[in-house]
């Protein structure tokens, strides 16, 4: 480590008032640190290679018997097992949708509330609570709204499609949208607050319909925020696991077991599979770091401008 | 009899009706203009109602009497009552029929009980939910502070410092934040079965810390950076130690950021589950996991898990308040300042 | 004709005046100058022209039409902001191409429009560039050919120069005044810098506090200061003020001075002021050094100028003021100073009403 600032040279030549047993910058920067790196190194680094290690074996934790070096075997038994397929699907789906709806719902609530009328403050806080919830809990009590006897689903018309049962993958998606809107709302009237009002003035005098202010000043300058909102939900949509076992518990049946709820059942339900789920979780684990890499390179590039 | 001029015609002649005493261009007080504002404010509310009518439906059925909170089709008027809460706070059973009379006889039942008794149930003890809390408390609260405690150290170190490799420490730290839980999990519920810290307080704390570190480095970080470096300075050159002007400069002005991080670990540690579940067992489990599992005496007692649901709630919904303006800050991890 | 009229136009937030009723008539092809210091109501003033501020009171008319509750847009004006306001995600080309859009004429009519407007203000190499990549003069540049491009009956200017570095100023100062003199186009631009309302306006309206404190050519404003503000706002510095007792032709200045007035004044000045306190200004130029001058005191400081010396005398008063010498005399500091002042230019003031006095018109 080979800087230390210009200011305490000088300070430590020209002051009286120093004790001897200062503590130097090189010793104050090592203390500071190190604790956190090594907090953050055992509980993420080290996990994941005992991960990727496990990933190569045959082992069961619930047994007697050491993981046994079994080379790519898992990748290819995974590879070739149609329910490990179907959660895939079932993840991308959910991704998908969740995702396009979030952004759609979340940008029309931050054009709604971006003009400031009286009450835009409380009723903007106020519609971000959803997002600050425990995803598990939520989970829960949709559960019992989506319920068609006991919900307010069952307030409405026979007609109306019966959630849980018959469309599993809508009510989570729906709940999911339900609680994440106002995060993508919260970016995008940041990213619409921050467009100067001169601008506005500007296309005014030049004419400009309502329709062409929004399409050539408004969505250009929101556009990164709600590109970053997006990237962050999906890395979320793809992690998913509470708010599925709250709603739905992967049911029915796997209709929405996603990776992470399929990855739970095989470790902690019936006969675990340890070593094969190291390895499914390695298969996540790639496409999110993909993904992570770009929406943290995104997040500086914004972070820069 | 005259007819009377189109509004937007009679305004192009006259004006408004009452004179403009503020900042606002011509074409935003236009008959149009100011109708479509009213009409974006209506919609405005009429969102939010609709938002919070999930939160609002939870909460009245947490404070449903019994019988009311599951009915076919759903209430929407009832006298509240606490049958939830104390379905969530104490375990209940069905008093057998003999029995009952001799209960109703009975001067010494406390309130709790007489509740109970409404609905021809006596009260066993306190229920598991209460430890849950407890659990959720300590860890949430010992996690958060070594991790705000620990993030400021790192946090003013990157910020003061030119460390090298700086931008990929930071990286990393916010990389570890992406991982799936699972993927984590099982190795660290390995070696927390071999280490004995399967289901303590302890391996969960160390665990929350390690989790929250990420977060509080970069949201402190932020809120130092924003700190002129030229007080520290000013105040080495007068001969003050690095660690005095810490304390003594950059401490007491991030006094906002320590607490917005504080509570923003608080929130997320409070509402973690997925730890949760898979390594704790009874001992040092949180609320989250548990509130699912509560099963009730013939059937899922949905009053008590909504009391339940609402209790976990009712803190995080004033401390988002208490945040609002940290929000966005909050969720892009310092990134994106409001 | 592109002629505007403010008739008793006023604007208030709340129960403050921002603008207190004011008149003002441009005639076409004018170049007027609203000026005055930060908070006056110069801007606001402009922006009621424009219709991005609705009036609190009165009427605007552009070329004889009543156009107060016309939205901006459907008055044929351009305005060009402080900050440039170029919109940050389209090319130079789209920003000036914009205001034309709008127009649904021809491509071929809106390109060569463009570029008319490119040529005139030599902006071409820009033209595929965006606004984030420019410097503060280039994107003054492209916000004027934006405002150029439609040709409208009035430009109306707040403080364009304002963001820009000095050097640039001076060269786009003559740039927008060469422009206006092409385009014979009716021009009100703000500033609060009275050196550019003196360089470029063939009209000045004075505000200060909501209130217009004088309308009038630079000449007018400069030599003929209708109140102290004015006096002391135009010119660098500012016209010298000096107050002191009037009593039947001599003003008696505090420590001694007795300045006898010219004859020209003295009616005036009895009428006006009697026996009472008066003001007297000058403009620096207006002083003539000379051993016998009623005027004396020492040297405090000297400022050497290329062609002339100002000299910062204090006075036997104690007030200091700036006087200019011609070159070829040496001054010492805290030599003793005297002088007198010309008689066509000192000018006298009401200390109680903050005006300005005029002599009787002669005959």
């Amino acid at each position: 480590m080979a800087t230390a600032s210009s200011t305490t040279t000088a300070a430590s030549a020209a002051s009286p008032m120093q004790h001897r047993s200062q503590l130097s910058d090189k010793t104050i920067q090592r203390l500071f640190i190190l604790p956190t790196l090594i907090l953050l190194i055992t509980w993420n680094v080290v996990p994941l290679f005992s991960s990727l290690f496990l990933a190569f074996t045959h082992y069961s934790h619930s047994g007697m018997a050491a993981p046994v070096w079994i080379g790519t075997q898992n990748f290819s038994t995974l590879l070739a097992n149609d329910t490990v397929w179907h959660s895939f699907a079932v993840t991308g789906k959910y991704a998908l949708l969740s995702v396009s709806l979030q952004a759609i719902v979340g940008f029309a609530l931050a054009m709604i509330l971006h003009e400031k009328f009286k009450g835009s403050g409380l009723l903007t806080t106020l519609i971000l609570v959803p997002m600050m919830l425990s995803p598990v809990v939520v989970g829960l009590f949709w559960k019992l709204i989506y319920n068609p006897l006991y919900g307010i689903f069952g307030l409405l018309p026979r007609s109306f499609p019966v959630m849980l049962e018959k469309q599993p993958m809508w009510s989570v998606v729906i709940t999911d949208v339900w609680m994440w809107s106002p995060f993508v709302m919260l970016l995008c009237l940041s990213g619409l607050r921050a467009i100067p009002d001169y601008l506005y003035e500007a296309a005014e005098i030049d004419r400009a319909s309502a329709w062409q202010q929004f399409w050539k000043i408004t969505l250009p300058s929101v556009m990164p925020l709600l590109m970053l909102a997006i990237l962050f939900r999906t890395i979320e949509a793809i992690k998913a696991f509470d708010l599925v076992m709250g709603l739905t518990g992967g049911g029915p049946g796997n209709a929405t077991e996603t990776v992470s709820v399929g990855l739970f059942r095989m470790v902690f339900q019936g006969q675990p599979r340890t070593g094969l789920a190291s390895a499914l979780g390695y298969m996540v684990l790639i496409v999110i770091i993909g993904i992570s890499n770009v929406y943290i390179w995104y997040l500086n590039r914004i972070k820069e401008s | 009899m005259a007819i009377a001029p189109a509004r937007a015609e009679s305004f192009a002649a006259t004006g408004p009706a009452e004179p403009v005493v503020e900042s606002v261009r011509v074409d935003q007080i236009m008959p149009q203009a100011k109708a479509t504002k009213k009409a974006r404010m209506i919609l405005a509310v009429i969102t939010a109602i609709v938002m919070l009518i999930p939160v609002y439906w939870m909460a009245t059925t947490a404070i449903k009497p019994r019988p009311d909170a599951v009915s076919a089709p759903p209430k929407i008027f009832f006298t509240p009552s606490l049958d939830g809460f104390i379905g969530l706070f104490f375990d209940r059973s069905q008093i057998a029929p003999g029995e009952l009379e001799k209960y109703k006889e009975r001067t010494d039942l406390s309130f709790v009980e007489q509740q109970a008794l409404i609905r021809g149930m006596k009260i066993l003890g306190p229920s598991k939910y209460v430890g849950r809390l407890v659990n959720s408390v300590i860890i949430s609260f010992t996690s958060t502070a070594l991790a705000v405690f620990l993030g400021l150290l790192a946090a003013y170190a990157f910020s003061r410092y030119e460390i090298p490799g700086e931008n990929d420490w930071l990286f990393f730290i916010l990389s570890t934040r992406m991982l799936p839980p699972v993927v984590v999990t099982i190795p660290i519920f390995l070696w927390y079965r071999a280490l004995g810290l399967y289901d303590t307080h302890f391996g969960m704390i160390l665990l929350y810390t390690a989790f929250n570190l990420s977060f509080a480095v970069w949201l402190l970080k932020g809120f130092i950076d924003e700190i002129p470096k030229e007080y520290e300075e000013a105040a080495l050159v007068d001969g003050y130690s690095r660690m005095q002007a810490f304390r003594k400069i950059v401490l007491p002005q991030c006094v906002t950021g320590i607490a917005a991080t504080a509570v923003f670990s608080l929130i997320f540690s409070w509402n973690e589950y997925a730890f949760a579940l898979m390594l704790t067992g009874d001992k040092a489990r949180t609320a989250p996991p548990s509130i699912p599992s509560m099963l009730g005496v013939g059937g899922i007692e949905w009053g008590s898990i909504a009391a339940g649901s609402l209790l976990f709630l009712i803190p995080v919904v004033i401390v988002t308040f208490a945040l609002r303006n940290y929000l966005l800050r909050g969720v892009t991890f310092g990134a994106i300042r409001q | 004709m592109a002629t505007i009229e403010l008739k008793q136009v006023a604007k208030m937030f709340g129960t403050t005046y921002a603008v207190k009723p004011m008149d003002l008539t441009i005639q076409d092809g004018e170049f007027v100058v609203l000026l005055g210091p930060s908070g006056c109501g110069k801007t606001t003033t402009l922006r009621m022209i424009s219709g991005l501020e609705a009036v609190t009171e009165g009427n605007v008319y552009l070329d004889g039409e009543d156009v107060t509750w016309r939205p901006a847009s459907a008055r044929d004006v351009a305005f060009v902001f402080q900050f440039f306001a170029l919109y940050p995600r389209m090319t130079v080309y789209q920003n000036i191409a914009f205001p034309l859009e709008s127009t649904h004429e021809s491509k071929e009519v809106i390109d060569r429009r463009v570029n008319e407007v490119v040529d005139m203000l030599r902006i071409r190499p820009l033209l595929k560039l965006k606004p984030g990549a420019l410097s503060g003069g280039d994107k003054q540049r492209v916000a004027l050919a934006r405002s150029l491009v439609r040709r409208p009956a009035c430009f109306l200017m707040d403080e364009p120069l304002g963001a820009l570095d000095a050097e640039f100023r001076e060269a786009m100062r003559a740039e927008i005044k060469r422009l206006h003199n092409e385009q014979h186009a009716t021009t009100v631009y703000v500033t609060h810098d009275q050196i550019e309302a003196m360089a470029m306006g063939d009209r000045i309206v004075v505000m200060s506090n909501a209130v217009v404190q004088q309308i009038g050519t630079p000449a007018e404003v400069y030599y003929d200061p209708q109140n102290l503000f004015v006096a002391n706002f135009i010119g660098s510095p500012g016209m010298q003020l000096m107050e002191g007792d009037y009593s039947a032709g001599n003003a008696h200045m505090p420590g001694g001075n007795v300045y006898k007035v010219p004859q020209a004044w003295r009616a005036a000045l009895d009428r006006e002021i009697g026996q009472g306190k008066v003001v007297i200004g000058f403009r620096p130029e207006a002083a003539e050094i000379s051993a016998d001058g009623p005027f004396t005191g020492m040297v405090f400081g000297i400022d050497l100028h290329g062609a002339y010396v100002v000299l910062h005398v204090k006075l036997v008063s104690d007030q200091i003021v700036q006087v200019r010498a011609p070159r070829d005399h040496t001054y010492g500091l805290d030599a003793s100073a005297c002088f007198d002042l010309n008689h066509d230019m000192v000018r006298f003031f009401n200390p109680t009403t903050q005006q300005a006095i005029f002599p009787e018109a002669s005959a």
